[in-house]
């Protein structure tokens, strides 16, 4: 053993200080690259993975979701969209649906998710806000046929 | 950064930790400042670097926490162990190094494909079953403070159960995926399998008197049964059973009787029957003599501590105050050394870990591997509350390890494994696919 030096009670305290501080500096830097990388694919529930759900969506023949244009400044009024896997909306050119044109729609305006449980659509935090027959939705909203959805100046209305 | 490089950055931190938690505990006992702890941080980190190079060709994208939070764990655990007993704390570093090479082992053997075990999961289940069960052979198994928990074979002797755990929860994730579905629907048959082994595990755990291991079990049993279903009312159910058989425990053996009142009356003001030398003692000298010291001990820390290897463990004589403190009561003898401060980032460390570990089980793509991280996770997280809570006086004390911390390769072994479960399975959920 080499003895480097004789240790006081100060040496001690200095110590138990940079332990203490060090732990806790290493907690925070765990925290803070852990907080960076969560996200990815949202799941429908802790069982049931992405892959599990497409390949139970194939199974049992999902419907697809079927929409027809009210009004839209961009689209043309009468026509059908079609939605067999989630998809977004917004005026941003690679959206599943695009709004180009229409000047009240975010870029990433609202995702349309149809489940085995029926169409939900969810407002991904734009501007001027999501709409089912008038009302604005919170976060996530399951629709009914026949209900209007409002995003920025665009009116679409599920059919059955 | 990538994940692999934050590991190696949170490693060398870690180690840092773990080599100043050591030169704390030989300088206060020694009042000299020597160069041994910059030597052990150093051996340390190399550990730890290796097991960073397997994962890195292994496993290149498992969750990049998991394993210095790990690191940072066993760190603190081996200094205090050094500090309570030397000679005990060279077995238990040995003990992390086996556990690393048994990480390094279990990825290099599952790196292909973890899923196969998958197949194998009704061996696994019965493996667990005897595995518990091999305490209470005789000759093989030996009584310790009135528990059946330890397995002599020759000069070795290990803890089973710490491993039953595990292979329990590798049956459960199998057998659920399976059957989730008409699990779901309620269909009582359909249950068959799933309680005969079951019981029979809690048969063999109450026949062993392991009431800290009864309890973990039948938690994670619950808890996967929660995540595989979805349905509260299972949990509810599960509960209803758990308090039944609870009660009933309770009216039949002593000991229970007797850990619920140690639990809620430590303190007597006048003399009780003592069971252990048949006079009558106030209860804190007697029955919850361990717990109480254990208190005292906690309490002795204040909100910084008494500094690593300062603290008070021994009478004037040498005698030890807190019997089991290497390993059911460890976390006392952290507390009082590091205070609530210190014992806060402890906790801090376990949450860290339980939150990796769920968000693996989230993002894995099949349902055996969101079960088998979960069902992991909760172990873990539940086997941390039930000592932690035991020794804070939160619920009826049973003495189980602490993970990575307390004195004891059966535990620290098994843990060992159980990260390499989650970081396999991290690794699959986070492999970039081609679109």
């Amino acid at each position: 053993m080499t003895v480097v030096a004789l240790a006081s009670d100060e040496t001690l305290l200095v110590l138990k200080l940079a332990f203490l501080v060090l732990l806790y500096a290493f907690i925070i830097l765990i925290v803070r690259t852990a907080t960076k990388d969560i996200g990815g694919a949202p799941q429908e529930s802790i069982v049931l993975g992405a892959a599990d759900a497409a390949a139970l969506r194939a199974r049992y023949g999902l419907q697809p979701a079927r929409f027809v244009v009210v009004s839209a400044p961009g689209l043309r009024p009468g026509s059908k969209i079609e939605v067999s896997a989630s998809m977004i909306v917004g005026r941003d050119a690679g959206s599943g649906i695009s709004l180009d044109g229409d000047e009240f729609a975010s870029t990433r305006h609202a995702r349309i998710d149809p489940r085995p449980d029926g169409v939900w659509v969810e407002d991904l935090g734009s501007t001027n806000g999501t709409f089912v027959n008038g009302e604005q939705i919170g976060s996530r909203r399951l629709l009914q046929t026949g209900d209007v959805l409002r995003v920025g100046g665009t009116e679409l209305k599920l059919e059955s | 950064m990538t994940a692999r490089g934050r590991e190696l950055f949170g490693l060398v931190v870690a180690s840092v930790i773990a080599g100043l938690a050591l030169a704390s505990v030989t300088m206060a006992r020694s009042a000299e400042i020597s160069a041994d702890a910059l030597t052990y941080a150093v051996l340390f980190l190399a550990l730890y670097v290796a097991a960073h190079i397997v994962v890195r060709r292994t496993a290149p994208y498992a969750d990049g926490a998991l394993l210095p939070v790990t690191a940072a764990l066993t760190g603190i655990g081996l200094a205090v162990n050094y500090r309570l007993d030397a000679d005990d704390a060279r077995r238990q570093a040995l003990w992390v190094l086996i556990g690393v090479v048994v990480l390094a082992a279990t990825l290099i053997l599952l790196r292909h494909d973890y899923r196969v075990l998958e197949s194998y999961r009704y061996l696994f289940g019965i493996a667990a079953v005897l595995l518990l069960f091999l305490p209470a052979v005789p000759g093989l198994g030996e009584r310790v403070n009135g528990v059946r928990l330890w397995v002599h074979v020759g000069p070795l002797q290990f803890q089973p159960g710490e491993l039953a755990k595990i292979f329990l929860i590798l049956f459960l994730a199998g057998y659920l995926r399976e059957k989730r579905e008409v699990l779901a629907q309620g269909r009582l048959k359909e249950f068959g399998p799933l309680l005969a082994i079951w019981g029979a595990a809690m048969l063999v755990i109450v026949q062993t008197a392991d009431l800290g291991s009864a309890l973990l079990n039948f938690g994670i049993f619950l808890a996967m049964l929660y995540v595989a279903t979805g349905r509260g009312l299972f949990v509810a159910a599960g509960l209803g059973l758990f308090v039944g058989g609870a009660t009933l425990l309770y009216q039949a053996l002593d000991r229970v009787q007797e850990r619920v009142t140690i639990w809620l009356h430590p303190w007597t003001d006048e003399r009780v029957y003592c069971a252990l030398n048949g006079k009558l003692e106030l209860r804190q000298d007697c029955a919850s003599y361990q717990l109480v010291k254990s208190l005292y001990s906690i309490a002795n820390g204040g909100y910084a501590g008494t500094g690593l290897g300062e603290g008070t463990f021994t009478t004037t004589d040498g005698t030890e105050l807190i019997p089991h403190l290497r390993t059911d009561f460890i976390y006392s003898a952290i507390a009082q050394e590091i205070g609530l401060v210190g014992s806060a980032a402890l906790i801090l460390l376990y949450m860290l870990f339980i939150v990796r570990g769920m968000r693996v089980a989230l993002r894995a793509d099949d349902g055996f591997s969101k079960l088998l991280a979960a069902g992991l996770t909760f172990g873990f997280a539940l086997q941390t509350f039930i000592i932690v809570g035991g020794v804070l006086r939160i619920v009826p004390l049973t003495g189980i390890t602490l993970p990575f911390v307390s004195y004891g390769g059966s535990s620290i072994v098994a843990n060992f494994l159980l990260l390499a479960g989650l970081l396999l399975v991290s690794h699959r959920a986070n492999v970039p696919r081609s679109p």
